[in-house]
């Protein structure tokens, strides 16, 4: 039915267009003036998707801890972006992504609400009083010369340019449009007065919303045709009233292929527009009069209706930010409760989002989260195998203690966790890695992701091998094969409670750069196992067989550990992108630790 | 502000690969910054250890941040030398 459907709309849409077309070269002109201003819409959005990730994502995380800080963040970024639909798409993304709470995503959505309307003023103050295409012209031309330049920054400014330049042509199309037109047709003659036209004009501002799947885009062209006279006063408020509950639709499609994070952020979106646009209804001829008595003290002509627009669009999302904001952590259980969220079922990515995939930064921080799971998983899978608990590997107690304390040996099936969740969840990470578009530079940050799952498989496969014969020597009568093996364990557990402690952020600001210190103690102990290896078969204290089976398992404790070190070397990062890769360049290479080795002490841990 | 000047501060924005070297270079020396930091501390942290072997273990650490710094200040060299060859 759906298809069908679908099947039927497009091309009803476009033969309605072409009749259109062919009758009214004028209509033409607006159509024609609709579709450069959404061009100009995509363009800025590619524009400023370029500057997305790493500048948003920084401002974000230090601009929603608070609900005003990040309604705020709502309207400042929407009224530079004037797009609240890319806002919200992108506030779904961080949220799906886990870079933010609901509570915060919210604020953002109430404020970019209000953001939006200061597209209204830009087109009734500016657009409509000055001939905006002479500023068109050259912003198209210097938008695509810089567009074609290789700096990502000089190419994303481009793209806002040129997107400028389009929506103001777009702008000027549509105006020209509306005034030769209302001289062949009047369209005000098909104004519908009262309450039926109200509802019948915002349920119109809801349908070109969601046709055009842009409230800007609607909003200007209800005050380009209300400059004309082509629509009255008051079926304009109504159209805008139906095209702020229209915008929805964009953040609601965002949302299907979210998480329910981002679900609920929609549907805090719809709730909150809903309720704006039912208040304006209601009290419809209050807001007349307060957008009249404002119009008249901040010295707006009573005839200009197209500014008066932009306060009635304003003052009612103004109002209904202040009659829901105090709602709004009932807002977010109502929505938690409503939308409930899967089980944390390990097998299945939480953070690999589709609405992530497009803004690179947010999809790769996604990707790390996701491999910074599955790493959690692999660690109590490995405390499981080594037959220890992570609680106690990770809590103050020795680990020497926390090893007695487990002193036999049980065999736990690691081949089906392997199987069924760690295998299939790196398979997600990868095949979300390969649909990524990035540049270069993001480009290695999403290969030192495949590397970290890789070092997660190769981990677990090593763990496999090891819990053979550690379970026969750690439970075997004697007592030298026992230690080394239990020395074996106390060493893979060491390493994951530092870990733990570097990934905290507890030990160092160069997180990073400290797992070098692991990897010495790592090349150290291999070094000493050799030595000791030697005595217990000199001394005749364990056989020819135990001697190769602990030959062999101490490389896979020396894999396993030099693999889990990897997964943080690939995974960890610093505040900035830039210092992470930094901190990337100075980490020392194998040669380089073997050379402070050799220079330094030689005692063991 | 002069033209000259204009230019400079300007040039991080036109010529994406001095862009680059700049952000090397600030983010260089800014792990180096706490490098040094890192450094001062374990030091601090040994001269105080009483228990030898943990002393031995931060002298460890120490020699690691120790060759860290070292090849940090050749790479943030070796970065300021090819924005000076660019330069020219």
């Amino acid at each position: 039915m759906k298809s069908l459907l679908r099947k039927i709309v497009l091309p009803t849409i476009l033969l309605v267009l072409a009749y259109g077309f062919w009758i009214s070269p004028d209509f033409k002109e607006i159509a024609a003036g609709v579709a450069i201003f959404l061009f100009g819409m995509l363009a800025l959005e590619e524009g400023f998707k370029s500057f997305a990730g790493g500048v948003l994502e920084k401002i974000l995380k230090r601009t929603t801890d608070k609900l005003w800080k990040s309604l705020s963040f709502g309207v400042i970024s929407t009224t530079i972006m004037q797009s609240s639909s890319l806002v919200s798409v992108i506030t779904i993304s961080f949220l799906g992504a886990g870079l933010i709470g609901l509570a915060q995503g919210v604020g953002i959505i109430f404020g970019a609400n209000l953001g939006t309307t200061t597209g209204a003023w830009l087109v009734a103050g500016f657009g409509l009083k000055v001939k905006i295409s002479a500023y068109a012209m050259p912003m198209l031309v210097f938008g695509v010369i810089m567009i074609f330049q290789k700096s990502r920054h000089l190419k994303g400014a481009g793209y806002i340019l040129a997107g400028l330049g389009f929506l103001f042509l777009g702008i000027h199309h549509m105006k020209e449009g509306f005034e030769t037109f209302k001289s062949a047709i009047d369209l005000a003659e098909y104004a519908v007065s009262g309450y039926p036209g109200l509802f019948l004009f915002t349920l119109l501002g809801i349908f070109a919303t969601v046709v055009m799947q842009s409230s800007h885009a609607t909003l200007v062209l209800i005050i380009t045709a209300l400059a004309a006279q082509q629509v009255s006063y008051e079926n304009a408020l109504a159209l805008a009233i139906g095209a702020n509950v229209g915008t929805t639709i964009t953040a609601i499609l965002g949302a299907l292929s979210s998480n329910e994070q981002g679900r609920r952020l929609a549907g805090a979106h719809l709730i909150f527009n809903v309720i704006t646009g039912l208040i304006a209804i209601i009290f419809i001829h209050q807001f007349l009069t307060a957008v009249d008595s404002i119009s008249a003290m901040v010295g707006i002509d009573p005839e200009d209706y197209t500014l008066k627009l932009a306060v009635f669009h304003t003052l009612f999302n103004l109002v209904g930010i202040m009659v829901v904001i105090p709602f709004t952590n009932h807002l977010v259980r109502f929505l938690e409760r409503a939308i409930k969220s899967a089980p944390d079922r390990y097998a299945h990515p939480k953070y690999l989002n589709e609405s992530a995939i497009e803004f690179g930064d947010t999809a790769i921080e996604a990707l790390r989260m996701e491999t910074a799971r599955i790493y959690d998983k692999t660690t109590s899978v490995i405390a499981k195998g080594l037959s220890l608990s992570k609680s106690e590997i990770l809590s103050d107690e020795k680990i020497k203690h926390v090893v007695r304390a487990h002193a036999k040996a049980i065999v736990y099936d690691i081949e089906d966790v392997y199987e069924h969740e760690i295998k299939s969840l790196c398979s997600a990470v990868l095949d979300f890695s390969n649909r990524l578009n990035v540049d270069a530079f993001q480009s290695r940050r999403v290969s030192r992701i495949r590397m970290a799952t890789q070092s997660i498989l190769i981990a677990m496969k090593n763990l496999k091998h090891l819990q053979k014969n550690m379970v026969k020597y750690v439970n075997s009568g004697n007592p030298h094969i026992r230690n080394e093996y239990n020395l074996l364990r106390q060493r893979i557990a060491k390493v994951i409670r530092r870990l733990e402690k570097i990934r905290s952020g507890e030990h160092s600001d160069t997180a990073i750069l400290s797992l070098d210190a692991l990897k010495l103690t790592l090349e150290k102990n291999m070094g000493l196992l050799h030595g000791r290896l030697d005595t217990l078969i000199r001394d005749g204290h364990i056989s020819g067989e135990m001697a190769i089976s602990l030959m062999n398992d101490s490389h896979y404790s020396y894999s396993i550990i030099h693999n889990l070190i990897q997964v943080n070397h690939n995974c960890l990062k610093a505040d900035e992108a830039e210092e992470t890769e930094a901190e990337h360049l100075i980490a020392l290479n194998k040669e380089e630790i073997t050379s402070v080795l050799s220079s330094g002490g030689s005692e063991s841990r | 502000m002069d033209f000259k000047m204009l230019l400079k501060k300007l040039k991080p924005y036109l010529d994406a690969d001095a862009d680059d070297l700049r952000q090397k270079d600030e983010s260089l020396s800014r792990v180096l910054k706490k490098l040094k930091r890192e450094e001062l501390k374990l030091k601090e942290m040994v001269a105080a250890e009483v228990d030898s072997e943990e002393r031995e273990l931060l002298e460890q650490q120490m020699n690691i941040v120790h060759s860290q710094r070292k090849k940090g200040i050749a790479l943030l060299a070796s970065v300021r030398e090819e924005g000076k060859d660019k330069q020219s």
